[in-house]
C-alpha cells in the first residue's frame, strides 16, 4: 500500500517538475539548452555521460541532458559542488529530462571545465539500456 | 585546436645555462608527463607528479584521459594572479585546455623547482613538481614556501629531495 502511494506521489512529483513541458527525447533539445562541447573545452561524447546539453542559467547543478550516440535522451545528470553542499546549499526542484527513471548513480567527480571543483554527479538513467549506451 | 601545441621558451637562456653548468646541450630528450583520470572522473593526476630533469630538457604533457580536459599551468602572477612557484628566471607557461590525445611541450631552461597544476582539478590536488638541474647549477632556485596553495595540492607535491633521489615520483 505504502509502495503504491509512494509510486503515485513520485509520478505526480515528476510530472509536476519543470522541464517536461518540452519534448527533450531527441537531440538536440530546444533553446536555451546548448551542447556542452560547443561552449566548453570538453570531448563531444564523455564516457559514462554521453553528449551533454545544459541550460547555462542552471549551472552548476543542471540538469544536464545526456544523449547516446543515436541522439536518444538516456539520462538526466546533476552536478553539485561538494563545498557548496557542506556549506548548506540545497539544490531543490531541479528539472527532469524525462519522467521515467530506472536507476540512479551517485559518485564523486574531481572536476572538469564548467564545474571546476570537486562535486557529485547524480545520474538518473531513463531506461534499462541507458547506462550501457552512455558507457563509451 | 592543434593536436600538438609547442611552446619553446627561453631557449637562449637554456643554452647559456647548459654551458655554464657544463651539461650536454643535446640533453633535451623529450620527457613525457601523462595527464590521467579514472573513467568516471573520481580521480585525476599527473604521472609522474614529481620529475627531475637536466637543464634544457623538453617536457611534453599528454592528455591520456579519454573523458576529461586538463591543463598544465605554472604558478605565476602573470597566470591568474597566483604566487610565483617557478624560478624567477623562468618564463611562465600554460598549456590551456588539452582535449584527450592533445599535447603541449615546453623547454625548461632555468634551473630550479617548478610547481604547476591543472586548472579544473587544482582543488582536487592535481598538481606536479619538476626539479630542473641541481643546487650546483648557477641561478638555482629552490621550492617556494608552502603558502597560497590548497591542502590537496600540498599533499601531492613530492619533496624536492625525494624527486632528485628517485628521478621520478608517482603518487596518486
Amino acid at each position: 500500500m505504502f509502495g503504491k502511494i509512494a509510486s503515485i506521489a513520485l509520478t505526480v512529483g515528476i510530472l509536476a517538475a519543470p522541464g517536461l513541458a518540452q519534448d527533450l527525447g531527441a537531440a538536440p533539445p530546444p533553446a536555451p539548452y546548448v551542447k556542452v562541447a560547443d561552449v566548453l573545452p570538453l570531448p563531444e561524447f564523455l564516457p559514462g555521460l554521453g553528449t551533454l546539453y545544459v541550460d547555462p542559467d542552471t549551472l552548476p547543478a543542471g540538469p544536464f541532458l545526456a544523449y547516446d550516440h543515436d541522439g536518444k535522451l538516456s539520462a538526466t545528470v546533476y552536478m553539485t559542488p561538494i563545498a557548496a553542499l557542506e556549506g548548506g546549499t540545497a539544490y531543490d526542484d531541479l528539472a527532469l529530462g524525462a519522467a521515467t527513471v530506472t536507476s540512479v548513480d551517485i559518485y564523486y567527480n574531481a572536476g572538469h571545465p564548467g564545474v571546476e571543483e570537486p562535486h557529485a554527479h547524480v545520474v538518473l538513467f531513463h531506461d534499462d539500456g541507458a547506462k550501457g549506451r552512455l558507457a563509451e | 585546436m592543434n593536436a600538438n601545441r609547442r611552446q619553446i621558451l627561453g631557449l637562449g637562456g637554456g643554452i647559456l645555462a647548459a654551458l655554464l653548468a657544463g651539461r650536454r646541450l643535446w640533453a633535451q630528450d623529450v620527457v613525457t608527463i601523462s595527464m590521467k583520470g579514472t573513467p568516471r572522473g573520481e580521480n585525476t593526476w599527473f604521472e609522474p607528479n614529481g620529475l627531475a630533469v637536466a637543464v634544457g630538457t623538453r617536457v611534453r604533457f599528454v592528455n591520456d584521459d579519454p573523458g576529461n580536459s586538463h591543463t598544465a599551468t605554472t604558478y605565476h602572477p602573470d597566470l591568474y594572479g597566483r604566487a610565483r612557484r617557478i624560478p624567477e628566471a623562468a618564463t611562465p607557461w600554460d598549456s590551456k585546455f588539452l582535449l584527450p590525445g592533445q599535447s603541449f611541450e615546453v623547454v625548461l631552461s632555468a634551473p630550479g623547482v617548478y610547481d604547476y597544476y591543472c586548472i579544473p582539478h587544482e582543488l582536487h590536488g592535481m598538481a606536479g613538481r619538476i626539479v630542473v638541474g641541481t643546487e650546483d647549477d648557477p641561478g638555482w632556485e629552490g621550492a617556494a614556501a608552502d603558502d597560497d596553495l590548497p591542502d590537496a595540492v600540498l599533499a601531492h607535491l613530492p619533496p624536492v629531495d625525494a624527486i632528485i633521489d628517485a628521478g621520478a615520483v608517482i603518487s596518486r
